[in-house]
């Protein structure tokens, strides 16, 4: 690892953040820190952790990575584990949004782990903060990722859940989340799909749901101002796809027959419409359509009531 | 003429046989040597495989049948050269002629002018040999008058020009023959049946996109991996690819015939390969059956599908090491074979098409596979040879709504689109596929400022390396070219960023 120096915060040293005290006699000793954001400037800020299913789906993903976007644009911080999936595209959005990010690991602070995110971590130790209350050389461990579950629902004030499975481990987080007495949030899933199950038992027992960026900024309190889309429905062959994906997700060769448009026109709308985000591929190859980011926060009044 | 018993001076007589090297001809001279000292053996020398050596029981079988008689001496065959290998039963006709002459039963300068080839039977029929092609080239270089080899080869031999090819069925009409006793007929060249297995584009139905990828794939001479989960028409669409690929011209026709003679899997009466071949080896094939060797050395599948497609299906079972081995000729388009006898070149100038499954599991129903098999099952389907892939395409069981609609268009007409931009490639004086075609030409054939507007937000993804961008570049001239387009414009562009791999991850 060649990454910033590592700094060792203690119980009491100046950059320890205040909220680690709610967890208790569970509270860590200490926590080893790299990048240039200080925790406790981060998490004096609205912060909330966005934790997720490791294998998401592609439009879950996405939406993961707008929602953290527009969370940090509008000065938020956003918390989570740099576990592949929903933790790796929170990360992701708050770094497109240029804001706050803090990733808690569950191993060694100068482990790349897990390796697909090795990239992705560079970018947060070098603009956020990476910590963990082991120091370097301790190995990842199946028990460690729960147990530093409870710092990411500690740091934040609120805690959503993207996608998750009844199983993930993202419902540890949003159980210490409750234990603390953290607001938990839930983005509604389909309830026929595995990766809707877990959300769906949290909506169940009273989290609070997410269709946008405004429904966590309003649990945060954090006043928004709102400027009209960006993002306007695509128009021409590229609006016709959309608008057939909408009603439907389906597959390219599908999607092309059911429009009446050639292979190359429609591959070629289709790889704009990807690019805008308005259109995502599955692994199984289906297509859906996304809606055009509807609000842009503009700036934030920072904690609110 | 007279016949004539053992003499005691030892007679000598020569008839010329040919051995193939490769795809490169070789002249044998059969010397007999027969004597009426000795004890009656007959003895065959000049470095003979078994099946040379065994020509003995045949050749003497051959001629008694033939009701001629062997020479009662000691009989000498020698093969000369004597540094290259003689394989095969080719050479019993040569033998026979030049034992018989040797004992006077044939006159021997005739024999010594022309080519004879064939497998004796007991009972003295000729069998067809591998090779007449290469026999007729060896002939017509070396000055030879005619060649006479079995009838079921002679179509194949008589498609070199210039030279006289007669067959003949049995060893008393090759004897009547050299008498001047009788005519064989003169072989008339194959005419090139069009083989019955060119299957056609529009069975392939409910998959539009991947028809259009093959179109492509054939315009660019893009090597091409289509992945998707079993059954769904993968192999189907590779064996359509030939039928879009323009005739071979001449040139490229008799170097692939020559492959296929050499081989021995010219069928007969098959005429000159004028088509694209296509050749499909097992995934268990191992690394000398996929690029060639062994003894003669023996062409693979890869210069079997010189000139046309080869395709690899289930990719990912294939050995390493036989994927290794495929790299390299697929970089220089030929393989070079050392062996003892010389280096010998075989052509490798292939189309590559491959399949896989998109994972372990295979896909088809919904994947059950865990994120961590995925990658493993991603990681083995890397490596130097994959990289060379550079279309790829998923290919899904189409649903039932697509396969009600789609009404795809024939061969034949997807064909003439691939001609017209072929042509309009030559037009431009471009004698390479643009899947060779280095950057700096890609921006002299043009690139408009929007097209490179969107590769370079496609690259601002970080999905997109250097090379894979050169890679969309490329493919995009082909879609311009089949738009008969002077520069590549944006959707071009965006069209072949569709038909790359694609890179997970974030960050």
């Amino acid at each position: 690892m060649n990454g910033p120096a590592v700094r060792l915060l203690e119980r009491g040293s100046a950059e320890w953040p205040a909220n680690l005290a709610h967890l208790g006699a569970a509270e860590p000793k200490r926590l080893y820190v790299r990048g240039p954001l200080s925790l406790t400037d981060a998490c004096a800020e609205p912060a909330v952790a966005m934790v997720g299913a490791r294998a998401p789906s592609a439009a879950g993903e996405r939406f993961a990575r707008t929602l953290a976007r527009e969370l940090a644009e509008a000065g938020v911080t956003v918390i989570s584990g740099l576990a592949v999936g929903i933790d790796a595209a929170a990360h992701a959005g708050a770094l497109d949004g240029a804001g706050r990010t803090i990733a808690i690991l569950g191993c060694g602070i100068d482990r790349d782990y897990p390796r697909r995110n090795a990239a992705l971590a560079k970018r947060i130790a070098a603009a956020g903060a990476i910590a963990s209350e082991w120091g370097p050389g301790v190995e990842p461990a199946p028990w460690r990722f729960p147990v530093r579950n409870r710092i990411v629902a500690a740091l934040a004030q609120a805690t959503v859940v993207v996608e998750a499975t009844r199983r993930s481990g993202a419902l540890i987080t949003a159980d210490h989340a409750l234990a603390l007495g953290r607001d938990v949030l839930a983005v509604p899933g389909a309830p026929w799909l595995d990766l809707g199950g877990g959300t769906l038992a949290l909506l169940r027992a009273g989290a609070a749901p997410v269709g946008g960026a405004g429904d966590v900024l309003d649990a945060l309190g954090v006043q928004m101002e709102v400027e009209p889309a960006p993002g306007e429905p695509p128009t021409g062959v590229a609006g016709v796809l959309w608008a057939e994906l909408r009603r439907r997700p389906r597959r390219r060769d599908a999607l092309a027959l059911s429009t009446g448009l050639a292979a190359g026109v429609t591959s070629a709308a289709l790889a704009e419409l990807e690019l805008d985000g308005l259109v995502v591929e599955e692994r199984d190859g289906t297509l859906s359509a996304l809606e055009p980011s509807r609000r842009r926060p503009v700036n934030s009044s920072g904690r609110g009531a | 003429m007279t016949l004539v018993g053992p003499s005691l001076v030892p007679v000598i007589a020569t008839a010329n046989s040919q051995t193939a090297i490769g795809v490169e001809g070789e002249l044998v001279e059969v010397e007999a040597r027969v004597s009426g000292r000795g004890h009656g053996a007959t003895i065959i020398v000049g470095l003979p495989d078994r099946a040379v050596t065994e020509a003995r029981e045949r050749v003497r079988a051959g001629v008694i049948a033939s009701e001629l008689w062997w020479p009662k001496g000691r009989v000498v065959v020698n093969l000369a050269p004597g540094n290259v290998p003689k394989l095969g039963p080719r050479h019993d006709l040569a033998m026979a002629v030049a034992i018989l002459a040797a004992s006077d039963q044939l006159p021997r300068e005739r024999a010594g002018k022309v080519l004879v080839l064939g497998e004796l039977a007991f009972d003295g029929r000729l069998r067809p040999v591998h090779g007449a092609l290469i026999a007729a080239e060896t002939a017509r270089r070396v000055g030879l008058e005619a060649l006479v080899c079995p009838r079921a080869c002679a179509s194949e031999a008589a498609l070199v020009a210039g030279l006289p090819v007669h067959g003949a069925r049995h060893l008393t009409e090759v004897v009547a023959w050299l008498r001047g006793e009788l005519e064989l007929p003169l072989a008339v060249p194959a005419r090139g049946v069009v083989p019955a297995d060119s299957p056609d584009l529009a069975d392939v139905r409910g998959q539009p996109l991947a028809r259009r990828a093959l179109e492509l794939a054939a315009v660019g001479g893009h090597n091409m991996l289509m992945v998707g989960p079993p059954g769904v028409g993968k192999t189907m669409l590779a064996r359509r690819l030939p039928g879009l690929l323009p005739a071979l011209d001449e040139t490229t026709a008799l170097e692939v015939t020559r492959v296929h003679s050499a081989a021995g899997v010219l069928r007969p009466g098959s005429g000159a390969i004028r088509r694209p071949p296509f050749r499909a080896p097992h995934h268990g094939a191992s690394a000398p059956a996929l690029i060639g060797g062994g003894a003669g050395p023996r062409p693979g599948e890869i210069s079997l599908a010189s000139g046309g497609v080869l395709f690899l299906d289930e990719l990912t079972e294939f050995s390493r090491s036989a994927l290794e081995a495929l790299r390299q000729p697929l970089e220089d388009g030929e393989l070079v074979v050392a062996r003892a006898a010389g280096r010998v070149r075989f052509p490798a100038r292939v189309q590559l098409v491959a399949a896989a499954n998109p994972c372990p599991c295979g896909g088809a129903g919904g994947c059950t596979c865990t994120n961590e098999r995925v990658e493993r099952y991603r990681a083995r389907l890397s490596g130097p040879l994959v990289d060379r892939l550079d279309l790829v395409v998923r290919v899904d069981a189409p649903d039932p709504e697509a396969l009600s609609r789609d009404r795809p268009e024939a061969t034949q007409i997807v064909a003439a689109r691939v001609a017209a931009a072929r042509d309009w490639q030559a037009a431009r004086g471009q004698s390479i596929p643009n899947a060779r075609l280095e950057l700096a030409e890609l921006e002299r054939l043009g690139i408009a400022s929007d097209a490179r507007d969107l590769l370079e937000r496609a690259a601002a993804t970080g999905r997109l390396s250097a090379r894979r961008q050169v890679r969309v570049l490329r493919l995009a001239r082909s879609v311009a070219d089949l738009a008969a387009a002077g520069s590549v414009a944006r959707e071009h562009v965006g069209e072949a960023l569709g038909l790359i791999p694609r890179g997970a991850g974030l960050g």
